[in-house]
């Protein structure tokens, strides 16, 4: 397979994470989901550095977040399919 | 067949992955004399300590506890405690004798620090040619106990090296061995999902207080732990949330069931896997696990940490490509072949299994040959 752009814990997480640098608003990206082992494609939003998140689905502010197939939380803002999501639009429920 | 390593068998029926003369600072002023010790002789390794004096309680109770347990620890051949006066360094050594290992101790007072020095390097010479007559034999993995960490975590830690140290883990407890995972605030926010894991209602329930029990005290403190867990570095690797960090990091502990809870340094009565109910800051976690026994700890990092604890060798693992590059002379296994090239996290589970009965068989580790080692006990009181 191809080098993946981004890859996905579970399928039906919210969010992907970034494994190549310098990801830029409108690139296109290869994503790896690893349980199931499929692929699937979107178009960056943002700009998002290594290692941080792309949102696989438009979320809506309130919506719970999956990642490891488990709630990480919600979003506190509307965010895009391909959108940057980071600590500044996804909070923890906890407090 | 069963797996073997290549250890120490002790005679009381541990085994040692390492076999040295452990020189131990009863408290902070005796840390010259333990260190000028150890500069002297071969085989010794110094473990130092702050605080002691002045401390009270639990708190000292537990001070005492680590130490001897450090001492007890089966990678540790003999003992020989450098304390200011008789009546504190017996507290320490009375723990260690029932190990079966020789314990010896020197006082600073009334001998001045030139004798102190002068006498311990005898002691120390003497434990260390007695020590040396050891040999490794084979010994079955069963016998391992090995403490599963993380620090310096990004999103790649959750994605690489704590599944495979997961997978390590649960090779181990299928061969019969055991695993301590710890730091507690890491939990926060997936307890619920660990706690679904307990052999039996009592240890879930125990776990969940110890998580609840610290979450309710740093409310009470005042504090507010959203700042601090994730931290500023793990932010900055990407994680958001507590809860992702929490999965992630829960992810080294494997998927076998929790057969118990143990206190700060305690040793687990029995075999599986346990969770240890101590702060999450490497040195002092560390400190924790290497007093209960560990032989060997597995450490997951993203970002890059660079510390491992003196007396259990400490192996890093990392999947993050960069930090294998810049911090190249701090980690001992590469796991970016999961992220690189799609690896299953099983197989790269499977050979960090086979490193680990490596290391435990004498392969040294960077943070032994760099010496990037350090000793932290917690306190959970002020002194007076």
């Amino acid at each position: 397979m191809e080098e993946p752009g981004f890859i996905v814990h579970h399928k039906g997480d919210s969010l992907g994470v970034v494994v190549v640098e310098d990801v830029k608003a409108g690139q296109k990206l290869k994503g790896w989901i690893m349980d199931t082992n499929e692929t699937i494609e979107l178009t960056a939003a943002s700009d998002i550095p290594l290692g941080h998140k792309v949102a696989l689905s438009a979320l809506k502010k309130g919506d719970t977040v999956l990642k490891y197939g488990n709630d990480v939380g919600r979003a506190v803002e509307d965010i895009g399919v391909g959108g940057y999501v980071h600590f500044h639009n996804i909070k923890s429920k906890r407090w | 067949m069963k797996r073997t390593f290549l250890g120490y068998p002790r005679s009381n029926g541990t085994v040692g992955v390492r076999n040295h003369v452990a020189v131990i600072s009863v408290m902070d002023n005796c840390n010259p004399v333990t260190r000028a010790i150890c500069q002297a002789v071969d085989m010794t390794l110094p473990v130092t300590t702050l605080f002691v004096r002045g401390q009270y309680g639990h708190d000292l109770e537990v001070a005492f506890n680590t130490l001897a347990g450090m001492g007890r620890n089966p990678n540790i051949a003999a003992v020989l405690l450098v304390g200011l006066e008789e009546q504190t360094t017996e507290e320490v050594a009375r723990r260690i004798r029932p190990a079966g290992k020789p314990v010896e101790a020197i006082n600073l007072q009334p001998h001045g620090t030139i004798n102190a020095v002068a006498e311990g390097t005898r002691r120390a010479l003497k434990l260390a040619l007695g020590a040396s007559r050891a040999r490794r034999e084979p010994c079955p993995v069963s016998s391992l106990l090995v403490g599963v960490e993380c620090g310096g975590s990004d999103t790649t830690s959750g994605l690489t090296c704590n599944p495979t140290i997961g997978a390590m883990a649960d090779r181990l407890v299928e061969d019969g061995g055991s695993v301590i995972i710890s730091e507690t605030s890491e939990f926060l926010g997936a307890e619920h999902l660990f706690a679904a894991r307990a052999k039996d209602e009592a240890v879930g329930k125990a776990f969940v207080e110890a998580v609840v029990r610290l979450e309710r005290e740093a409310v009470s403190r005042g504090m507010d732990i959203r700042g601090t867990n994730p931290t500023q570095d793990n932010i900055r690797g990407g994680l958001t949330t507590i809860e992702e960090k929490a999965l992630g990091a829960m992810a080294k502990a494997g998927t076998s069931p929790l057969r118990g809870v143990l206190a700060y340094g305690e040793a687990p009565a029995g075999k599986g896997l346990h969770f240890m109910d101590a702060p999450a800051p490497a040195v002092e976690n560390l400190t924790a696990m290497a007093a209960a026994g560990c032989q060997l700890i597995f450490f997951g990092t993203g970002v890059g940490n660079p510390i491992g604890n003196m007396v259990a060798p400490t192996v890093k693992v990392c999947g993050n490509v960069n930090t294998l590059l810049t911090m190249a002379d701090n980690i001992d296994f590469d796991a970016s072949e999961i992220l690189e090239k799609s690896a299953k996290v099983g197989a790269v589970g499977d050979r960090l299994y086979d490193f680990a009965v490596e290391v435990a068989s004498g392969t040294r580790t960077t943070s032994e040959l760099l010496d990037i080692r350090e000793t932290a006990i917690s306190r959970f009181a002020p002194t007076i």
